[in-house]
């Protein structure tokens, strides 16, 4: 009996390896992990060795620090103020724009997206110019009434504040997705059975988009506690330093103590694990999709009386967020030097950053190549993920939650690392990688893979797995099933996703400068040799540049991604 | 074997790989082998002519090697843009060039060179950069006319200065009457400038060298550490010194106390009410260089490089608001002014102690007054 069973179960494990969904959850898993693991294991390599072998010296010279606990406490406290800002902000919005029949919706989409485009640094300056208490614009406007200094940027507040604000975007694209694919009637019947708006929305609302709640949350703590710009141009003026201003410190020391960043970087990466492993937890008790196979149609909520009041609030935000940093930043385009408004400020202006930014050799090769690292990676990442958040959520794979983790792993890696990383690998790799435009899709793809992943998970998870059964039982095969009812749900996650990851793409700087070749210049590097050259006014041109052409863009990519979205 | 053990074995298996290739892979690069390099070669043999003959020699093997050249720089990109066509149209060298900032490129420079790839040809960025470069035994020699016009306290082995960034405090005109005009360093722990002073975060380089030059005056560790005090009290740090050059035309500082006076001067040209005239003296002065590599396929274009970097190229520095490290005329630039430079070989032994301690300093500055 033995010698007969043998090949029958191997025949049979033959054919379940041979399957197209083991091929492919395989062939993502090999791509996600070889992505990954790359920066990963230098990280871990870096921290724990020395030139003697094994050592530990790393952690001792990172948390040595007699100041660390305050740095950490500094962090924490930004970096929990601008999650929770963001996350408020963002998921108001997206609220209101999905969900009701709020006025001036097409006010949204530029706010969703204009913060994330201007540069961070670029975005600080224009908030010190507002809020600044000895040069600030909103000061001077409120001074006559409130007297001076009313508004100071430079406190945690502030920093909260400009870094809140300018994450709002990622939340709100989350969240955007999230509303837009849970069953109205849920809230419908809440709403029937006597409770109040309010009730509604805190036990059937919030409950219902649990998982791109908890993603965005964990995303953007991740986010404030790596921030730079902000924490340097705003911090330090009054003497707050967090955790990054010590890991710019530890590789800025010569010979450059990789070890001393590692350690730090591995202490955030413990802590995202934590985070991920607690996210998939509590959206595991979520109840497992909130779309169905019933039929659901999004009817907007009538505000009724509250729409002025709602209507008012979005156009102060949109005027707060996007159009008081975005005047400012054309403001300072247009002067020779920035210098608060006047008579004489406004005769001085003219046109020539513009025509200089125009002029730059290098800014129509560096427009191209982000334009084509933006697209490439996002669309690759979210490929990879549309998959892998299957493997992680529904696959049953043992082991799948590993794959998160380590997708996740790039976010807390500091650039310079990551891509000293990768230069380190494709230095001594035979294929002829390193020196082209493919090392810097290699890098983007790897930094954010922990952003789609998110994405997709949060997309996958509101999604009921009756709808999988009956097509298999319809007799639908994995590969369709996939195709036709699974990608189409998740899209509306999958498009924020790509969004995102195109936008942001254009700021990558610290592993793109290390890993680009003449010829292979990046938009971002533009940046930085303005801002190194302290050419603001061309800077500020830039970033208005930017801000229309990638405007554009995502409203293409909102058209076209509506087209296989949920909504046809 | 199941998914979980699978991975998890993969990324051991990762790890020990690496590590099977030696101690950790920034411990630094394998210093260069002593054997000497075909590029030093080269550079033995041109260094020591001069002239024409010296000019011709370097065109002829500039020639033979292609005419291409790799420069990895730190120099900013409004003036690479100037320097690098003018070379190409007087040499008819094609010049490939990579752009960063200074620990970018030393960051580059190391691994590329720990992995035996031979990526630049010659290296130009920041004095501490360059002379860990040239610590690590990665560039050749350079002789010849044109170093040798430089001023002998910045002649470095390995490497050679091609500009200088001079540190010198810089103020807002519009906030700054002529009787609050700094004229001593000393001046700026006057409590007067309380409010309106802006340092830089990371100026531990200005700091150490600051520090020597008030104790070679004969001042007491505990007055120099409450005068750095007393400047510290109340003045707003920054990171950054474009950014603190924008603030203070914006009138958000009143006073930089150790800006980069190319920097101001481009602040001033551009119609900012920003003045650094006259110089608080000494100025702190920090070499920029250019060092030859060892491991360069195209050395005598290299040379041919330095060698017109440090003749017609300081022309254009001098052109763009930076200091030269060679006038045109031959002459020296810092000549007539007091000059205290920095100490790269302090900064490389005891830099990250300077860092420390400098980073100590400017947090007393945490407290503004209030308003």
């Amino acid at each position: 009996m033995a010698t007969l069973a043998a090949p029958r179960v191997l025949a049979r494990a033959r054919e379940r390896l041979l399957r197209p969904r083991t091929l492919v959850a395989a062939a993502t898993i090999a791509i996600v992990g070889y992505l990954a693991l790359i920066p990963l294991v230098y990280l871990l390599w870096t921290t724990f060795s020395d030139a003697g072998g094994f050592s530990l010296g790393g952690f001792a010279r990172a948390y040595g620090d007699a100041r660390i606990g305050e740095l950490i406490g500094n962090s924490l406290w930004f970096a929990a103020g601008s999650a929770l800002l963001s996350l408020a902000v963002g998921t108001a919005l997206a609220y209101f724009n999905v969900r009701t029949d709020v006025p001036f919706k097409a006010l949204f989409f530029a706010a969703s997206i204009i913060p994330l485009i201007i540069p961070g640094i670029l975005y600080t300056i224009s908030w010190i110019f507002l809020a600044s208490p000895t040069i600030g614009l909103l000061n001077n406007l409120i001074e006559p009434i409130v007297g001076p200094g009313t508004f100071d940027v430079f406190t945690v507040w502030g920093m909260i504040w400009v870094e809140g604000l300018h994450l709002s975007p990622i939340a709100f694209l989350f969240m955007v997705a999230a509303f837009g694919s849970t069953d109205p009637s849920l809230e419908e019947s809440s709403l029937m059975s006597g409770a109040t708006r309010l009730q509604t929305f805190r036990r059937v609302t919030l409950p219902l988009v649990r998982p791109a709640l908890l993603s965005a949350a964990l995303i953007m703590l991740v986010r404030s506690l790596e921030s730079f710009e902000v924490p340097a141009l705003l911090g330090l003026q009054n003497g707050i330093y967090v955790f990054t201003s010590r890991i710019y410190q530890v590789l800025r020391s010569f010979p450059v103590d990789f070890a001393g960043a590692g350690a730090l970087a591995v202490g955030l990466l413990a802590l995202a694990a934590l985070g991920v492993w607690l996210s998939n937890v509590l959206s595991r008790g979520h109840g497992g999709g909130t779309i169905t196979g019933k039929g659901f149609r999004p009817r907007p909520i009538d505000l009724g009386r509250w729409k002025p009041v709602v209507g008012g609030g979005i156009l102060l935000y949109f005027f707060v967020t996007v159009l008081a940093p975005l005047l400012v930043l054309l403001y300072t385009a247009l002067l020779p030097y920035y210098r608060p408004p006047s008579a004489e400020a406004f005769a001085s202006m003219n046109l020539d950053n513009f025509v200089a930014v125009f002029n730059l050799p290098s800014v129509p090769t560096a427009l191209k190549n982000s334009l084509l690292l933006g697209g490439g990676a996002a669309t690759i990442v979210m490929a990879l993920m549309a998959v892998a958040a299957w493997v992680v959520v529904r696959s049953g794979i043992p082991g799948r939650q590993i794959l998160d983790h380590i997708a996740f792993s790039p976010l807390v890696i500091p650039g310079l690392v990551l891509g000293v990383g990768i230069a380190f690998v494709y230095l001594r790799s035979p294929l002829p990688i390193y020196g082209t435009l493919l090392i810097l899709l290699i890098a983007y793809c790897t930094r954010y893979l922990p952003y789609g992943m998110r994405y997709a998970v949060s997309g996958m998870q509101t999604i009921s797995t009756e709808l999988e059964e009956s097509a298999q039982v319809s007799g639908a095969g994995w590969g369709a099933t996939f195709r036709r009812v699974l990608l189409p749900l998740i899209a509306p996650a999958l498009l924020a996703g790509w969004v995102y990851i195109f936008v942001v793409s254009f700021r990558e700087l610290s592993s793109s400068i290390l890993l680009y070749t003449p010829g292979n210049e990046v938009l971002s590097i533009s940046i930085w040799e303005l801002y190194a050259n302290a050419r603001f006014g061309e800077l500020s041109a830039l970033g208005v540049i930017m801000v229309l052409i990638l405007a554009v863009l995502v409203a293409v990519a909102y058209k076209v991604g509506a087209r296989v979205g949920l909504k046809s | 074997m199941s998914r979980r053990s699978a991975l998890a074995s993969l990324g051991a298996a990762g790890l020990l790989l690496l590590s099977g290739c030696g101690g950790a892979p920034t411990s630094g690069p394998a210093p260069g082998s002593d054997q000497p390099t075909a590029a030093e070669a080269v550079y033995a043999e041109v260094g020591a002519l001069i002239g024409t003959a010296r000019h011709d020699r370097l065109v002829e093997l500039a020639a033979q090697e292609g005419n291409t050249l790799s420069l990895y720089t730190s120099l900013n990109a409004d003036i690479a843009d100037i320097v690098v066509p003018r070379f190409e149209q007087a040499t008819g060298v094609n010049v490939e060039v990579y752009r960063a900032d200074s620990e970018t490129v030393l960051q580059r420079t190391l691994q590329e060179a720990s992995a035996g790839f031979a990526g630049a040809d010659v290296v130009e960025t920041n004095a501490t950069q360059m002379a860990i470069i040239a610590s690590q035994g990665l560039t050749g020699d350079y002789e010849g006319e044109q170093r040798n016009k430089v001023n002998e306290q910045f002649r470095y082995d390995g490497w050679t200065p091609t500009r200088f960034n001079i540190f010198a405090p810089a103020w807002n005109k519009n906030l700054v009457n002529a009787d609050l005009v700094p004229k001593t360093w000393e001046d700026l722990a006057d409590p007067r400038y309380d409010g309106i002073l802006s340092l830089e975060v990371s100026d531990y380089d200005w700091y150490m060298t600051l520090y020597g030059y008030f104790e070679k005056q004969g001042m007491a560790g505990a007055d120099i550490d409450k005068l750095f005090a007393d400047m510290v009290q109340g003045s707003k740090v920054a990171k950054g010194h474009s950014g603190q050059v924008e603030l203070l035309s914006a009138g958000e500082f009143g006073v930089v106390a150790a800006s980069y006076t190319y920097l101001t001067e481009k602040a001033r040209a551009s119609g900012a009410p920003v003045d650094d005239q006259p110089f608080v003296e000494p100025v702190v002065a920090r070499a920029n260089g250019g060092g030859l590599l060892r491991s360069s396929k195209h050395p005598a274009t290299a040379m041919l490089f330095m060698d017109w970097m440090l003749a017609d190229g300081q022309q254009i520095v001098l052109d763009n608001g930076l200091t030269p490290a060679v006038m045109p005329d031959g002459s020296d630039p810092l000549a007539g002014l007091q000059v205290l430079p920095v100490d790269v070989q302090q900064l490389i032994e005891e830099g990250n102690d300077w860092s420390a301690r400098y980073d100590e300093v400017v947090r007393g500055g945490e407290q503004l007054p209030e308003k």
